[in-house]
């Protein structure tokens, strides 16, 4: 089973995780010891910082690290802080990096069409996902609620989202798994009993993905849960690294 | 990828035979706020069978609400003597109803001790409400399973360590290991024998197992999956994967918890 990590981040962060991998190097370290062969990353202070700096230390820590792949923090574009669109998407032509994060309760800004538009249909255009924690939240919107927002105003959008569960999310993001069929989750903390061969028995496996959510979540969790979970070798295989793949090769860029 | 025998065991057969996983906080039924696909006896087997877990010591949810439910808990004991164990649910809200609980309570093979829940009964531990169950447990050597989470007005570690010197012949097993206030729950559990860790939910969180082990050492945690909520495999796998050896993943998934249920069995 090859493991391909949606949701992992290194670099030191403002608050002190238990563990962590400050450079991308010590996060291939982690890596090799849970049988991760790549992952989609970011670095924290894309997250707890300006995107501006974040994404740049980003790019200058994974250079030449072939197992890790780079995503950028988004801003709404009307600061003009990362630049037009056109710069966005040629850097990202350039260093190959074919999805976002968004982190709007740390940015500060709203998740609607009105600041988001162009960087929204650029994402519907070219396929290019979007992560978001289920933590997130903006402007007193948060959760699925926030989640079941961003879909409505863009409901072809490819969103992966990340950490939701433990405490009993089903009834949250089944009804938006039925009608938005861009809406992806990582199962980073998916630990409901049954939970994953009850959703693929339903749903199918491609709108799962594996994430371990280091560095604050336990990585043993999800591998094991996933390696014996009681779907088939197929969709075994889809959730681990196939989906994702999938999902990465999609981007026109 | 690192090939203890016990992960390499686990993560090829999903069990293990040298390692037959004891779960110290599980419970039963439907509950209010999540969907389970498996919250029966039987579905429960079936996820035991499933992750190589010998027993199961449970409070069913129903008990948690009304605990005139407790009853149904031992006779699930009674039908699956080798797969569960239970504990008998106190509700403060309805301290009129403890005396006679402890009563039956007493009168029923297969319970360990009792559970505490204080952070969803609204009374903290240290409540005169609990002080009937809190002695009749010293007085009979039993177990509590108290919900601890951290800074809590009602279940912090720190209300864990007023009650373990008080009552020292009590098993206090830290549900949740007191969520999030770790070092206030290393150094109790540490600094007080009748105290152990109980990792439901906690071993999520990275390097907290690690730590726990390093700093208590890993004769002093046990570990649970609040089944049916949380894949067996899950917990098992943060425990296996943790940077420990297999002698502490022996200890927490089984072997503690053997020496503690032994009188029970």
């Amino acid at each position: 089973m090859k493991l391909f990590d949606c949701n992992a981040g290194f670099g030191t962060s403002m608050l002190r995780p238990i563990r962590f991998a400050e450079t991308a190097q010590g996060l291939l370290k982690e890596m090799d010891y849970y049988g991760i062969s790549e992952a989609l990353v970011y670095h924290a202070r894309q997250r707890d910082d300006s995107p501006v700096v974040g994404n740049e230390l980003l790019l200058d820590e994974i250079d030449g690290f072939d197992r890790l792949h780079g995503t950028f923090t988004i801003l709404p574009l009307q600061t003009g802080e990362l630049g037009s669109l056109e710069a966005i998407l040629e850097k990202m032509r350039t260093k190959d990096i074919r999805a976002f994060w968004s982190f709007p309760a740390e940015h500060k800004y709203l998740m609607t069409r009105i600041a988001l538009a162009p960087l929204y249909d650029l994402m519907v255009q070219r396929n290019i996902p979007l992560f978001i924690s289920v933590n997130e939240s903006c402007d007193g919107i948060s959760g699925w609620y926030l989640i079941e927002k961003i879909l409505s105003d863009v409901p072809d959008l490819t969103l992966v989202v990340t950490e939701h569960g433990s405490w009993g999310h089903d009834r949250f993001f089944r009804p938006l798994i039925e009608k938005y069929e861009n809406l992806c989750l990582d199962i980073s903390r998916y630990e409901l009993d049954g939970g994953i061969s009850d959703f693929c028995a339903k749903y199918e496996a491609e709108r799962l993905l594996f994430g371990t959510g280091f560095p604050r979540w336990n990585p043993g969790g999800p591998i094991l849960t996933l390696a014996q979970a009681d779907i088939t070798t197929k969709e075994r295989e889809m959730i681990a690294s196939g989906n994702l793949e999938r999902i990465l090769r999609r981007v026109k860029l | 990828m690192n090939l203890s025998p016990l992960i390499k065991e686990f993560m090829e057969r999903g069990r293990s035979e040298s390692c037959p996983v004891i779960d110290m906080h599980a419970h039963l039924g439907p509950y209010q706020g999540i969907y389970f696909p498996n919250p029966w006896p039987g579905d429960i087997i079936r996820t035991m069978d499933r992750c190589g877990v010998r027993m199961v010591v449970s409070s069913s949810h129903a008990a948690l609400i009304d605990t005139r439910e407790n009853i149904k808990m031992a006779d699930i004991v009674t039908k699956y003597p080798n797969r569960f164990r239970a504990y008998w649910v106190i509700n403060p809200n309805y301290p009129e109803r403890t005396q006679r609980e402890i009563e039956q309570f007493s009168e029923i093979k297969g319970l360990v001790g009792f559970k505490f829940l204080s952070d969803y009964h609204k009374f903290s531990l240290t409540d005169p409400r609990y002080e009937l169950a809190l002695k009749y447990a010293d007085e009979h050597e039993l177990l509590i399973l108290m919900h601890t989470w951290g800074n809590s007005s009602y279940d912090s570690p720190s209300l864990v360590e007023k009650l373990a010197s008080k009552y020292s012949h009590v098993t206090f097993l830290m549900g949740h290991s007191g969520y999030g206030e770790w070092e206030k729950s290393i150094q109790v559990a540490k600094d007080y024998p009748n105290v152990y860790l109980e990792l439901t939910a906690a071993y999520a969180v990275n390097g907290v197992i690690d730590w726990m082990v390093k700093e208590v050492g890993s004769h002093k945690i046990v570990f649970g999956t609040d089944l049916p909520w949380f894949d067996p495999h899950y917990g098992i796998g943060c425990v296996i994967f943790s940077r420990i050896t297999d002698k502490d993943r022996h200890n927490i998934l089984h072997q503690n918890a053997e020496r503690l249920i032994e009188p029970y069995l």
